[in-house]
């Protein structure tokens, strides 16, 4: 008989019965077919090994209620994107935060933005200030928003503040996209995903993508020198938030939120930054103790200010080399690590997790 | 069969078909889940090629289970989706590779022996052709030599031999990769 073809050899591995008998039979008497049979048998074993897969992940409903929202607008989807980027809401939990809270740190980010006139700045590193519920609500009566739910809710408007007039905008819609590499395509960010996910986390669940957004705010003539009739400009994003995990009972919330973004940055078109920070943080109403921490932060031009909330405590430390700050629920429910990479990205892992378990997915990014 | 995928925003929405598509999904979800993993070596990314591989099969085949070769275009086209994304990896150049999500290594030592090791089969795949790449993954994500002819169209008979120059080339590519 001649010899056997390596393809039968190669199938008589695996599936003996689906090759003629003949094969087999003259594989038992020809040393020539059984040392190419034993090189057959190594090659598949190696290809076996370097090739396998674990067991198939349970989550075919997550998978399919995944596709479907691809499929379908998402009815949160027009939300912007920017009313969760620096915290997540477990952690916050601060009444009544959402477009006051914004807008509070978009004046701040505005103030460290300011750097020079006209020219675009990037804070460098994060610094915590801590603010309560009793301060937002002192910020949003001085800027004259009110405590409703407005502010930033629609992808672009205005709004009179007191002491002038809140325009924003956003270059899209935002909303969930099919996967990481669409969303790297849309905002041109780099995302890691982690190699590792902490046990009970889940799979991922959402990919959410904030193009970028620009707010301005224009004083008025009436207002003095050197502030009056002057803008301040901040842009902020694209940003995309990557969620994992199953949705809780009754809330919205993921096991764990990764969030990257471009830093904020912002143009004067005619103040100082420090002129900027004496006239807003100079406004009656402004709590003295929020003052108080915003000046110990020192240079604004060059840092950007990190919201703590009621109960939380704050530590600093670093990621990948950069200054970060790592929020922890007095529970230790729930975390948060922010930090700004060399690159100019600003980085968010939060969820609802406790702190060890926050910090070694943040290093597998940073 | 040459399967791209392509994301389509105009893909048709789970409605008159959803409930065939949906039985066809998660018949098949698994395995096209489980050959991305087999190219890409890392399990969000192989989640995303699947998501991409089953809206692009929507577009394509609306009511799968009418469609002959619904089954085996999703398989292939999670191969080549997969191999795009690994080489889509290797353009990015300075990207971190991702892997080990399934197998936590043991201490930063093995982590690092683990993630170079997957480097290394994921530039073999990229070097190998498609077609050899893909009858390697396709079979060692657990197809029958049945179901793998099929999806790639070729005759059963046929299989064992591609398969067998496939992991030939493979072996050659990582034993360069180790001599390097």
């Amino acid at each position: 008989m001649r010899h056997v073809s390596d393809g039968v050899l190669r199938r008589l591995q695996e599936e003996p019965y689906s090759v003629p008998d003949t094969a087999g039979r003259h594989l038992e008497t020809c040393g020539r077919c059984r040392a190419s049979s034993a090189q057959i048998a190594e090659d598949a074993a190696l290809a076996s090994r370097v090739l396998a897969t674990p067991p198939d992940p349970d989550g075919i409903d997550a998978a399919w209620a995944r596709l479907q929202s691809q499929l379908e607008p998402a009815p949160g989807a027009r939300r912007p994107f920017v009313r969760v980027p620096h915290f997540p809401r477990p952690l916050v939990n601060i009444p009544a935060a959402t477009g006051v809270g914004i807008a509070a740190v978009l004046v701040a980010a505005g103030v460290a933005g300011a750097a020079t006139l006209t020219t675009v700045f990037s804070p460098t590193k994060v610094a915590t200030v801590q603010l309560n519920a009793g301060d937002l609500r002192a910020v949003s009566n001085v800027l004259g928003l009110g405590t409703g739910p407005g502010g930033l809710s629609n992808g672009s408007g205005s709004q009179q503040l007191r002491f002038g007039t809140l325009r924003w905008s956003s270059s899209g819609q935002p909303g969930r996209v099919a996967s990481v590499a669409q969303a790297e395509t849309q905002t041109q960010l780099t995302l890691t995903s982690p190699a590792r996910l902490p046990a009970g986390v889940g799979t991922r669940t959402t990919v959410f993508v904030q193009p970028q957004a620009r707010a301005t705010i224009s004083f008025r003539n009436s207002i003095a020198a050197p502030v009056g009739g002057t803008s301040l400009a901040v842009t902020a994003g694209p940003a995309v938030m990557v969620a994992y995990g199953g949705q809780l009972t009754g809330t919205s919330v993921p096991t764990l939120g990764i969030l990257t973004m471009r830093r904020p940055v912002a143009a004067s078109t005619g103040a100082t930054t420090s002129q900027l920070e004496n006239y807003l943080l100079g406004q009656p109403g402004i709590p003295a103790d929020l003052v108080r921490q915003l000046r110990l932060v020192g240079n604004l031009g060059s840092v950007l200010p990190i919201p703590v909330p009621p109960g939380a405590t704050s530590t600093h430390l670093r990621i990948g080399g950069s200054p970060a700050v790592l929020l922890s629920t007095a529970s230790g429910a729930a975390s948060a690590v922010i930090w700004e990479s060399q690159d100019g990205t600003v980085h968010a892992v939060a969820g609802l997790l406790d702190s060890s378990d926050i910090l070694n997915v943040a290093h597998q990014i940073g | 069969m040459e399967a791209k995928v392509m994301t389509s925003a105009a893909a048709q929405p789970p409605g008159t078909t959803g409930a065939a598509f949906e039985r066809f999904f998660r018949e098949h979800y698994p395995a096209v889940v489980r050959i991305a993993r087999g190219v890409t070596g890392d399990e969000a990314t192989a989640q995303d090629v699947a998501q991409d591989v089953f809206i692009a099969a929507l577009g394509r085949f609306p009511d799968p289970w009418a469609a002959q070769h619904a089954a085996a275009w999703v398989r292939v086209a999670a191969a080549h989706a997969g191999l795009n994304a690994i080489r889509g990896e290797r353009r990015r150049g300075h990207r971190q590779v991702l892997s080990g999500i399934d197998v936590p290594p043991a201490g930063p030592e093995e982590a690092a022996l683990d993630s170079e090791r997957r480097a290394e089969v994921r530039q073999a795949l990229r070097r190998l052709p498609r077609r050899s790449a893909t009858v390697l993954v396709l079979r060692h994500s657990g197809l029958s030599y049945a179901e793998v002819a099929a999806a790639m169209n070729v005759n059963v008979g046929h299989v064992g031999t591609m398969l067998r120059r496939a992991e030939s080339a493979l072996r050659k590519e990582l034993n360069d990769a180790t001599r390097i």
